[in-house]
Formats: C-alpha cells, sequence, structure tokens
C-alpha cells in the first residue's frame, strides 16, 4: 500500500517537472545564460572569428573613461525616462475624466488606449511622416499659426529630434498608464468620499487627501513602466531617427544593437549590457524602495 | 462627485480623443490621397480618394510572403504560449519541493528585459540552426512568466472540492485537466491568446537580428526596410502601414477586455 502510494508520487512529481520543464528549457535559453553569458563576455576579447582572451575590465575602461557615445546614449536614456511624469500627468487627467459617471466613457477609453497595442514600427513611420519637415501636418499647424516661417526639420535637428520621439512615445504608450490609474482609481471606496464630503471637504481636497496617496501604488506602476519603457524602446528610434542626427536620440539600447550587430564588437556591446542591466535593476530597486514596496498593490487585489 | 457640467466633460474628452486620433487619420487620409502628397499645403480631406497605392504595396512587395512568415510565428507563439503556459501553470498549483525557488526564478526572470539577452540570445540561436527561421522567431516568446501567473490564479480558483469529487470518482488526471479544469480556465485562455499574438504580431528587435533573407521577413520588419528603401517619398509606405495596422486593430477592439485585463494582471506583478 505503502508502496504504491509512493509510486503514486513520484508519478507525480514527474509529471510537475515534466510540465515545467518546456517552459523552464525557454527561459534558461533565452533569459538566464544570456545574461549570464553576457557577464563573461563583457570580462573577454572575442569575436565569433577568434578565440576568447581574457580582457579584464577593459571594456569597462574604455566605455566610462573613453566613449563618448555611451554616456550622450546613457543620459538620453535618462531624459526618455525623466519624460515618464508628464505622460503619467495627461492620463490621470484622462483617467479622472472617464472615471465620471458619462454616456460613451467605455467608447473615449477605447480611443484612448487604442495607439498602445499598435505596431511600433508603424506609430515610427506614422509619427516620422507628422512631423514632416515640408508637409507634415506638425509644421503645416505651426506656419499656419505663424509660429513658425519654414518648416521645421524636428527628426534631423539635434535639439528637436529628442523630445519629438518622446512626443512619439507618450502618445502611443499614455492610453496604458490611463488604464493603470483607472484601475487604480476604481479601487478607492466611494464610501470615503462621501465621508469626506459629510465632514464638508472640497472637491480639491478630496482629489488630495484621498484620491492621491490611495492612487500613489498605481503611478510607482506607471513609473516603473516608464523605466522600462526607456530601456526597450527600440523600435521607435530606430524607425524614426536610428539614433540620429549625430546620437542626439541614441538609446542604450540602440547603442548596444549598433555595437553589437552593424560593427560586430560582441565583447564590447555585452559590457554594455551589463551596465544597462545594472542601470535597470538599481533603478526598479528604487522605484520599489520609494513607493514602499507596494507598486501596483491595489491591482494585485 | 461631479464637480464640472458633463458638457466640459465631454469637451475634454472630445479634444484629448482627436489628438489621439489625428495621428491615425493623418496617415490614413495620405494613402488614400490621389495627389501629389508633397503638395503644400497639405490637404485635409483626401483629395480624389483611390485606392493606388495598396495596389501598388500589393504588387511592388512581396506583402503576402510578409503576412504569411507573421502568421505562421504568431501561430506557433500563440500554440506555444497556450499549452506551456497552462502546463507550467498547472504544475505551480501543486505541491512540491523546489516550489518555491522555481517561483522565485520566474519571478526574477520576469526583471531581465529580453532587450539585454540580445547577444547572447543571437549566439544561441545561431548554434541552434535557427537563424533565418520561423521557429527561432518564434522560441524566445513562446512561454511568458506572465501568462503562465495568470493560468496559475485561473486554476487555483477553481474549486477544491470539485477536483477532488472527480478524484474520488476515479477521473484520471488527464481527464480533469482535460474536462474540468480547461473549460474552467477560458478566460485564462483567452487572455493568453491575446497577448501572445500582439507580442508577437508586433515583434521587431528580435527579427530583425536573427533574419537576413528577404523572404523570411515578418510584416514589421518588411515595413521598416521598405522604409529604408523608398524613405518617404511614396504613399505606398503609409498604405503598408495601414495594411498592417488593421489586423492588430481588429483583433484589439473584438478582445478588448481580455487584452487589458491581462496586461492589468500582468504589470501589477512585473
Amino acid at each position: 500500500m505503502a508502496f504504491a502510494i509512493r509510486k503514486k508520487r513520484t508519478r507525480e512529481l514527474l509529471l510537475i517537472w515534466f510540465f515545467l520543464a518546456p517552459s523552464l528549457l525557454i527561459f534558461a535559453l533565452y533569459r538566464i545564460i544570456p545574461l549570464l553569458w553576457n557577464g563573461v563576455l563583457s570580462f573577454e576579447f572575442w569575436s565569433p572569428y577568434k578565440p576568447a582572451e581574457f580582457a579584464g575590465l577593459y571594456h569597462y575602461e574604455e566605455m566610462i573613461l573613453y566613449d563618448d557615445v555611451f554616456w550622450q546614449s546613457f543620459w538620453n536614456t535618462a531624459v526618455f525616462m525623466a519624460s515618464a511624469p508628464i505622460g503619467i500627468l495627461f492620463a490621470l487627467v484622462i483617467a479622472l475624466l472617464v472615471d465620471t459617471p458619462i454616456r460613451g466613457r467605455n467608447v473615449y477609453r477605447t480611443i484612448v488606449f487604442m495607439s498602445y497595442p499598435v505596431m511600433t514600427v508603424a506609430v515610427g513611420i506614422i509619427w516620422q511622416w507628422l512631423y514632416n519637415e515640408d508637409v507634415g501636418l506638425i509644421n503645416y499647424i505651426l506656419r499656419s499659426l505663424g509660429m513658425s516661417g519654414r518648416g521645421i526639420p524636428f527628426l534631423n535637428s539635434s535639439t528637436y529630434a529628442l523630445p519629438a520621439v518622446i512626443v512619439a512615445s507618450i502618445w502611443q504608450v499614455v492610453g496604458f498608464y490611463m488604464i493603470i490609474l483607472l484601475t487604480g482609481l476604481q479601487n478607492i471606496p466611494q464610501s470615503l468620499y462621501e465621508a469626506a464630503s459629510i465632514d464638508g471637504a472640497s472637491a480639491w481636497q478630496r482629489f488630495k487627501r484621498i484620491t492621491l496617496p490611495l492612487l500613489r501604488p498605481s503611478i510607482f506602476l506607471c513609473f516603473v513602466i516608464g523605466i522600462i519603457n526607456s530601456f526597450t524602446n527600440f523600435d521607435l528610434i530606430y524607425v524614426m531617427t536610428d539614433g540620429g542626427p549625430s546620437h542626439a536620440t541614441e538609446l542604450l539600447v540602440t547603442y548596444i544593437y549598433r555595437v553589437a550587430f552593424k560593427l560586430g564588437q560582441f565583447d564590447y556591446a555585452a559590457a554594455l549590457t551589463i551596465v544597462n542591466f545594472a542601470f535597470f535593476v538599481f533603478l526598479a530597486w528604487l522605484a520599489n524602495r520609494l513607493s514602499g514596496g507596494e507598486a501596483g498593490a491595489v491591482e494585485s487585489t | 462627485m461631479t464637480r464640472y457640467p458633463k458638457w466640459a466633460i465631454h469637451l475634454g474628452l472630445a479634444i484629448i480623443c482627436t489628438l489621439m486620433l489625428i495621428p491615425f487619420y493623418w496617415v490614413l487620409k495620405t494613402s488614400l490621397t490621389g495627389e501629389n502628397i508633397f503638395s503644400y499645403p497639405p490637404a485635409i480631406l483626401p483629395e480624389n480618394p483611390h485606392l493606388f497605392y495598396y495596389v501598388d504595396v500589393w504588387y511592388s512587395i512581396p506583402f503576402f510572403r510578409y503576412l504569411v512568415n507573421s502568421v505562421v510565428v504568431s501561430i506557433i507563439v500563440v500554440v506555444g504560449n497556450v499549452v506551456l503556459n497552462a502546463m507550467a501553470g498547472y504544475a505551480l498549483t501543486r505541491d512540491f519541493t523546489g516550489k518555491g525557488s522555481v517561483i522565485m526564478l520566474f519571478l526574477s526572470c520576469m526583471m531581465i528585459p529580453f532587450q539585454v539577452t540580445i547577444i547572447p540570445a543571437y549566439l544561441i540561436t545561431k548554434e541552434l540552426g535557427l537563424l533565418n527561421s520561423h521557429l527561432g522567431m518564434a522560441l524566445p516568446l513562446c512561454s511568458t512568466i506572465v501568462c503562465i501567473f495568470v493560468f496559475k490564479a485561473s486554476f487555483d480558483a477553481i474549486p477544491k472540492s470539485l477536483i477532488d469529487a472527480a478524484r474520488i470518482d476515479g477521473v484520471p488526471d488527464w481527464m480533469i485537466i482535460f474536462r474540468i479544469m480547461v473549460p474552467l480556465s477560458q478566460s485564462a485562455i483567452a487572455t493568453n491568446i491575446i497577448l501572445a499574438f500582439i507580442w508577437s504580431w508586433n515583434n521587431f528587435l528580435w527579427p530583425l537580428i536573427i533574419i537576413r533573407d528577404n523572404d523570411m521577413q515578418t510584416l514589421p520588419l518588411g515595413l521598416a526596410r521598405f522604409l529604408t528603401v523608398v524613405e518617404d517619398t511614396t504613399g505606398a509606405l503609409y498604405a503598408f502601414c495601414i495594411m498592417v495596422l488593421v489586423p492588430g486593430l481588429m483583433i484589439f477592439l473584438l478582445a478588448q477586455k481580455q487584452f487589458i485585463a491581462g496586461l492589468t494582471s500582468g504589470a501589477a506583478k512585473g
């Protein structure tokens, strides 16, 4: 009898690991091994055509002391990230508006959200056309309003290119922020507002004392998504500017791609990746820390 | 709670929605226009609208070939996600030694953005001989942690008593899975299908790295490549853009609820 039970247990365990195996294999192949491999590669001189040689901190030294493009893309990534609050603020306004009990609010929500699931390559093409120097809609409006005499070549200007790309990125992601904030708003108990009203709190006070504090986890979640976005937004940059003009819109992720797959310096790109990842983990940790470890806490309830 | 009159809220939302829709409209207009797209001032409404550019796209590039590639990759990814994630999600509802470590491992994998793995992932795919192949494009996306947890939550929500009752009646495990757990997890399956489809449909960086062969390009690759070839000199580019957007948007509009539910649950845990 005991033997039969143990046998059944063994079979069950086999089944469990058999079920887990394919997923674990995929994550091992495409997440864990690559991360470790990057670490190893970053301390080596290596290319597909020559054997590996120990390089110590050579690549890191090169990057930090001599590589201006690395620093430029580092700052661009930081600027990209720092622009997230603008998008979140817009999203908050929209979320508050669509949270009111008005007709057609679902239609409004859908329209605002619709740009998020769209293919980013297409978003890039749409926006580079809007920014077109001669016949782009944006320049047309600026010229019609008399704000600018001639067309501004937004994407070819080292001043405007990064903000221009950021605007396109905010346009795409704002709907996602809105959905997160809206979920947060809907989880705030209505009774709190009623109690505050009875106590004579003004609308602004209710917003400041109830809505904002209780929305904090959702807002932090939006920040985390903004951070992730600034590290992963490859497609938009590639299509709109390809990192140009002269690296004005280069992000770490586009720079890594360029170094690895255009210049073929896999070892140096691996070192860039490690620094990029460390930066990312640090920021994610910081955001989580600042939010008191509760980013997105409302959603998970 | 209403502080502003309703018309003011409607007005505000109408302005926001217009801003959100203008980029779509502008591209649609350009793709339909019969006039020179470079005449100034640009027309607000399409002049002599016709479908010339759409026909042009169909014949001047292997659009159908790109579409087939995109569809094949998406099917592999969707099937992979539904099957593998359901299996892993089911395993995580059972008790076994090492379960805690497996969950920790999954959660930490979620912290590794795909973008930081591209170099070794490329080398690994090369070793596996999967460069320039549908499977190579699909494999990294075939199981997603977010979706494993979507399945786990859905399986956990099925009452234990129901499963125990079936066990006592001597129903074998595999039949419990297919007859009880799967039918009760339809919304988890829907979420998986939609998220997996959108991710794979829009995926760009990974195919860009591992596809060299013109015949293996997917739609986003074809679109980006078309942009580098013609730059922005022809309305065909924008017609192509619309042709690529429509399938994704249709699926999103049809399955909005599952899509949003999946995204918010995933984001919360990420």
